[in-house]
């Protein structure tokens, strides 16, 4: 076990750099040049200054010599220097990945705590008019692009109802809390400031509720699925004729046991939320990290865009050996492999 | 980049409601079990032959810019009102039925030949080979596909074919996922050694046996991964990369009429027909899973 | 608008933190609501697009040129200056009078002598040579534009010399930008200033311009946050009268939707990017103005002479029929809310002889049968092909990629088909300075108020992007009147100029935005700019 952990490990951490290396070589090639998003005219075409500030970035080093230089930054546990924000990019990244982690979160809570208990009351009471409207919400959310989504519901809740407050995390004259986390929810709490924490609140409803669509979608369909599958079990049936009650049946028996490929399903649907927010995010202006990735990739700030690539890959390859240890536990013929 | 599951967890969920039975009318699970699939092939149709027909049945050419007449709402000259350059929405609504049903069936297609071939053969071979491959697989699965898809458009320049070509290299590797899983458990049955023993090649095995077999859960993915695509290219389009205008596509629809609250029809008609065309394929898909389970035909 | 008592303390609690009030204040009680009010009053607020990529700091030696002029200009003055409105006459600003030098070669400035720092020093001689070395010697963007600034002279401690490198230049009009702003030579030395030939190494100040300012201007710099916001305070030693505000705040809104919403409902006090339908709802609005100001921004196409790119765009009359045929009052009117100029060639409307009279005689029109006759001449009667490159940003409201679908369907109706080319900026730029797209579309940004910086760019580096071989009578034209001290011979040498310029039509400029902003009318006398710092915002007061 131990080892196969650790071979997973090992080969999670190859991929990813691998991963950091291809980015490299295809960001290089592109004909354009990032020093020149950033100067202005006549700057960007005196030859010295333009060559000053490669100089300053690496950029006029050797292709291998500048990835070799990024691997031994990473050694030490540094991303190196965004080019278009002047900052580190850990700094980037810490600064912007509580405001993604924030937002995944809460839809994913919002996916469980909707789908859940929608999809075991679809199963329950199978063909009803709440079953059909659980297929049919579950199918809308898969099929809805997000960016469009979030389009209507901006334009319905905050345009012309005025009921939701704008986009962004907070009001635009709203000074965050004091870092603690990075989460304004739980910051503001902290430091006891109940309005700060309601702006919060209120701006993360529709950005949540826009980007929880698909997966409630799909947990409610798994939900319903394996509730399905385990109430036509034999053992479910034998409680039954043992006399249980019905909602103990459900809840004692067929329950646990449902919940089980709901679980591994769940864990990579949060890795996809985690990673999948750009559209959400740039629609809702939300300083997160799907649109500061999207930001470097248009910039070819190539320090930023390798460090959301090793990140991303990480992020990944880390939930995907979670969920296949998962698996194991639950079938550990897999292990044998 | 997109904000949706993994399509093959979709294949999992199918699987898993098949097993559970019911008890019907013969008419009944007809209607129940493939109504939805029914209507998802009316939705489907109805799309295509608008792609087919556009330039017939459009009342504008999708590119006629007068600005005179920009940001009209819906009336009896322009149903679907016109956009910030004046164009009418309903033509290009169905001018990028086109686009969109043309581009995500390509990638589908291309993407599940490359992945089935990879999946295949990795799960066929075995040993190193599978190994390889398979990590192959996990490293182009664990990029981020939107910085993927802009070095690409940096690389080669925005446009309808490098976006394609971008969705094509993050697109096969779940179908070789898939097929890998699928065939592995078809190669140690009974059927296999004994066309081993009867001295067949492993081209032919894999190709003429296992995949037969092995078919069913693919062609479920694939069709409820058009709908994916679809939403992939609207995405990237949305995001400026996709289509080079004047070409009229449904995400760039929305993403210029994004800020015109207002004039809320830009954007609302294109990613409505893009959710009814999604709506229709994963209706579809969902008849054909249950079609062509075993079990379910049993009954 | 009668608020709830839970609205009330919200609010005050947010006025309190924007005023960096200390919590024990904001538990206040009751009381406190009037002075908080006050404070609100007394504070400016204005809601900007500051994600610029290149807006790291407000060091009038180091800035960028697209947001941080805005609080440079208010932090720190110049010797001269321009009003609003009036770019051709130089008003004494930190200089009182100048001359030229006993010897004819530079300039004499008189200073002002009851100017003091923020620190409360005065302003002296030394503090202006010290600003003037520093910029020319930390050679970062801001030196590249201030090349004929030369050898700086201290004669007494109210007397400097400024001697321009080239006699036939122009010095005075680049002195008006916010980057030749003055600054306390001592204060600035101490950390880690330095103007000595190799500043361009050893100056360490940087960063420290971002944390609090040391010039003479009517606010004092206290925080600058990259993205977020800028704050400044009232400077208490200000030689010209007392500041309207007590504070005034810039604070980051990257939406338009967001920053008009903010606006009525009074969050801020300023909206700069809102687009021209935003603008057209704020009319609605009692207690909302627009103000309005032309710019010498405009939104242009560079087309290629090069016959490798495109064998047909080399020949003049393909690019003068491309000029006739764009339909420029549809695209002011329809993408531009209907306001904005035309100048006739690369030197923008208002200054270097572009009069209304000459512009509207000599530039390029709407006029397909001309456009038709052009392509004639050009051997393509039927219209040929040729690729449009752009990027994916707006100006004033305006996307580029919406004005690039209207340029390509005007030029589709005379039988010319231009391919679009949508590229990400790092692209674009790339690809135009090297000389390899055959048309872009861009827009140029002022630096400062000076014909010759449009016409030598033209000549020099923007001909070089294009492949135009400038013949040696254009580049006559232009020192000529480069050189000419008298002003009408002056105007007249720069449209003869201009006219050379648009009979090689490599250089089409499509319009010349007027800025519009959107502010509470408790504001007065805001007033914009179009010298390059957007707004005076040391005149704004509140009502």
């Amino acid at each position: 076990m131990f080892r196969y952990v650790s071979n997973r490990l090992i080969t999670s951490v190859v991929l990813a750099l691998f991963a950091t290396l291809v980015v490299f070589l295809i960001a290089s090639v592109v004909p354009g040049d990032p020093i020149l998003a950033m100067l202005g005219d006549l700057a960007a075409s005196k030859p010295e200054i333009v060559a000053e500030y490669r100089a300053r970035w690496g950029l006029d080093l050797p292709l291998w010599q500048q990835y070799w230089i990024f691997l031994q930054r990473l050694f030490h546990g540094d991303l190196g220097i965004s080019i278009s924000t002047g900052r580190p990019v850990l700094a980037d990244i810490a600064q912007y990945a509580p405001a993604t982690v924030e937002l995944g979160t809460i839809a994913f809570v919002l996916s469980i705590a909707i789908g859940v208990p929608f999809g075991i009351v679809a199963a329950v009471w199978r063909d009803s008019w709440v079953d059909h409207s659980a297929r049919f919400i579950s199918l809308v959310g898969v099929s809805s692009p997000v960016f469009w989504l979030a389009f209507i519901a901006l334009t319905i809740f905050y345009g012309w109802l005025q009921i939701a407050p704008g986009p962004g995390r907070l009001d635009p004259i709203d000074f965050p809390p004091a870092n603690v986390t990075g989460s304004f929810l739980i910051d503001s709490l902290i430091a006891g400031d109940w309005e700060t924490f309601k702006t919060a609140f209120a701006h993360l409803i529709l950005p949540s509720l826009v980007l929880c669509a698909a997966t409630l979608g799909l947990i409610t369909r798994i939900t319903r699925a394996s509730m399905l599958e385990t109430l036509g079990q034999d053992y479910v049936r034998v409680a039954r004729a043992k006399g249980m009650k019905e909602r103990a049946v459900i809840v004692r028996h067929a329950l646990p046991n449902a919940l089980i490929p709901v679980i591994t399903l769940a864990g990579l649907a949060y890795a996809n939320l985690l990673t999948g927010t750009v559209l959400t995010e740039t629609i809702f202006s939300w300083p997160g990290l799907g649109r500061y990735t999207f930001r470097s990739a248009l910039s070819l700030d190539l320090p930023a865009i390798m460090g959301m690539t090793l990140l991303f890959a990480i992020v990944y390859l880390i939930i995907n050996l979670l969920v296949d240890l998962s698996y194991a536990l639950v079938d550990p013929r897999v292990l044998k492999r | 980049m997109t904000d949706s599951v993994a399509v093959s967890d979709d294949v999992q969920v199918a699987a898993i409601e098949l097993r559970a039975e019911s008890t019907s009318t013969r008419g009944q699970r007809w209607r129940r079990r493939y109504g939805l699939a029914a209507i998802g092939v009316a939705i489907i149709v109805a799309w295509m032959l608008v792609a087919l027909l556009a330039p017939w049945i459009a009342p504008y050419r999708p590119d006629l810019v007068d600005v005179t007449q920009r940001l009209l709402p819906p009336s009896a000259a322009h149903w679907l009102g016109t956009d910030t350059l004046g164009r009418d929405v309903l033509s290009r609504l169905l001018y990028g039925a086109r686009v969109s049903l043309f581009v995500s069936i390509l990638v589908v297609l291309l993407g599940a030949a490359f992945g089935i071939l990879v999946g295949g053969i990795a799960a066929y071979a075995g040993g190193w080979v599978e190994h390889a491959l398979m990590r192959f697989t996990d490293l182009v699965l664990c990029f981020p596909p939107i910085i993927l898809a802009m070095a690409i458009a940096a690389a080669l320049g925005i446009g309808t074919v490098n976006t394609m070509i971008a969705m094509l290299v993050v697109w096969w590797p779940k179908f070789a996922r898939l097929a890998r899983g699928l065939v592995l458990v078809q190669r140690h049955q009974e059927y296999v050694e004994a066309a081993h023993v009867i001295g067949y090649g492993p081209g032919r095995v894999l190709l003429k046996h296992i995949l037969p077999n092995a078919l069913g859960p693919l062609i479920v993915l694939c069709t409820l991964d058009v709908g994916h695509a679809i939403l992939v290219f609207a995405g990237l389009s949305f995001l400026g990369l996709g289509v080079v205008p004047p070409t009229a596509e449904w995400g760039a629809m929305v993403s210029e009429g994004r800020e015109l609250v207002e004039q809320w029809w830009c954007a609302t008609f294109a990613g409505l027909a893009i959710f009814t065309v999604v709506m229709g394929f994963n209706f579809l898909g969902d008849g054909v899973r249950d079609w062509l389970d075993p079990r379910a035909r049993r009954r | 608008m009668k608020q709830s008592t839970v609205q009330r303390l919200a609010m005050r609690r947010r006025v309190l933190k924007l005023l960096g009030a200390g919590s024990a204040a904001a538990a206040g009680g009751w009381p406190a609501l009037q002075a908080t009010a006050q404070a609100r009053n007394a504070t400016l607020v204005i809601g900007l697009d500051i994600s610029d990529a290149g807006a790291v700091t407000p060091d009038p030696a180091r800035m960028n040129f697209y947001t941080p002029p805005l609080t440079t200009r208010t932090v720190y003055e110049t010797l001269i200056t321009l009003a609003p409105g009036d770019y051709q006459t130089l008003r004494p600003l930190l200089a009182e009078s100048w001359e030229r030098t006993p010897d004819g070669k530079g300039f004499r400035f008189r200073l002002r002598k009851n100017v003091k720092f923020v620190s409360g020093a005065p302003m002296t001689a030394d503090d202006v040579k010290f600003s003037f070395d520093r910029l020319v010697n930390v050679k970062d963007q801001p030196s590249a534009y201030a090349d004929n600034l030369g050898r700086v002279e201290v004669v007494d401690p109210y007397t400097v010399d400024v001697f321009p490198t080239n006699m036939d230049l122009p010095l005075l009009t680049i002195l008006t930008a916010p980057s030749c702003g003055i600054y306390e030579k001592k204060i600035a030395l101490a950390n880690g200033a330095t103007a000595d030939a190799d500043a361009k190494n050893t100056d360490k100040a940087a960063q420290w311009f971002g944390t609090t300012s040391i010039g003479t201007g009517p606010y004092k710099l206290v925080t600058w946050e990259r993205n977020v916001q800028v704050t400044m305070v009232r400077n208490p030693h200000y030689w010209n009268g007392t500041p309207g505000f007590e504070r005034v705040i810039i604070r980051h809104i990257g939406d338009g939707g967001a920053q008009l919403l903010a606006l009525k409902r009074g969050d801020i006090d300023v909206a700069f990017n809102l687009s021209p339908e935003q603008l057209a709802s704020v009319s609605d609005s009692a207690d909302l103005a627009i103000a309005a100001e032309p710019t010498f921004d405009y939104v242009y196409m560079a087309i290629t002479s090069s016959p490798e790119l495109n064998p047909i765009l080399a020949r003049k009359e393909a690019r003068q029929a491309i000029a006739y045929a764009i339909d420029y009052d549809g695209i002011r009117d329809a993408l531009f809310g209907g306001v904005g100029v035309r100048p006739a060639s690369f030197i923008p409307y208002g200054i270097g002889g572009s009069s209304k009279p000459f512009v509207e005689q000599a530039r390029y029109g709407l006029n397909p049968a001309k456009a038709k006759e052009m392509l004639a001449k050009a051997g393509v009667p039927d219209g040929f092909e040729f690729e449009m490159a752009y990027g994916t940003a707006a100006i004033a409201g305006a996307s580029f990629p919406v004005i690039a679908q209207k340029m390509q369907s005007d030029l589709a109706k005379v039988g010319i088909k231009a391919q679009l080319r949508p590229m990400d900026y790092a692209n674009l730029r790339t690809v135009y300075y090297q000389g390899k797209a055959s048309s872009v579309v861009l827009s140029w940004n002022l630096n400062a108020v000076e014909p010759w910086l449009w016409g030598s760019a033209a000549v020099d580096r923007v001909a070089k992007r294009v492949h135009w071989n400038v013949p040696p009578t254009t580049r006559t034209a232009l020192s000529a009147a480069a050189a000419e001290r008298d002003k009408g011979k002056q105007e007249a040498l720069y449209q003869d100029f201009q006219r050379l310029l648009i009979d090689q039509a490599n250089l089409i400029v499509l319009l010349q935005p007027v800025y519009r902003v959107a502010y509470r009318k408790r504001i007065k006398d805001f007033r914009l700019t179009g010298a390059g710092w957007m707004a005076e915002l040391g005149a704004a007061k509140p009502a």
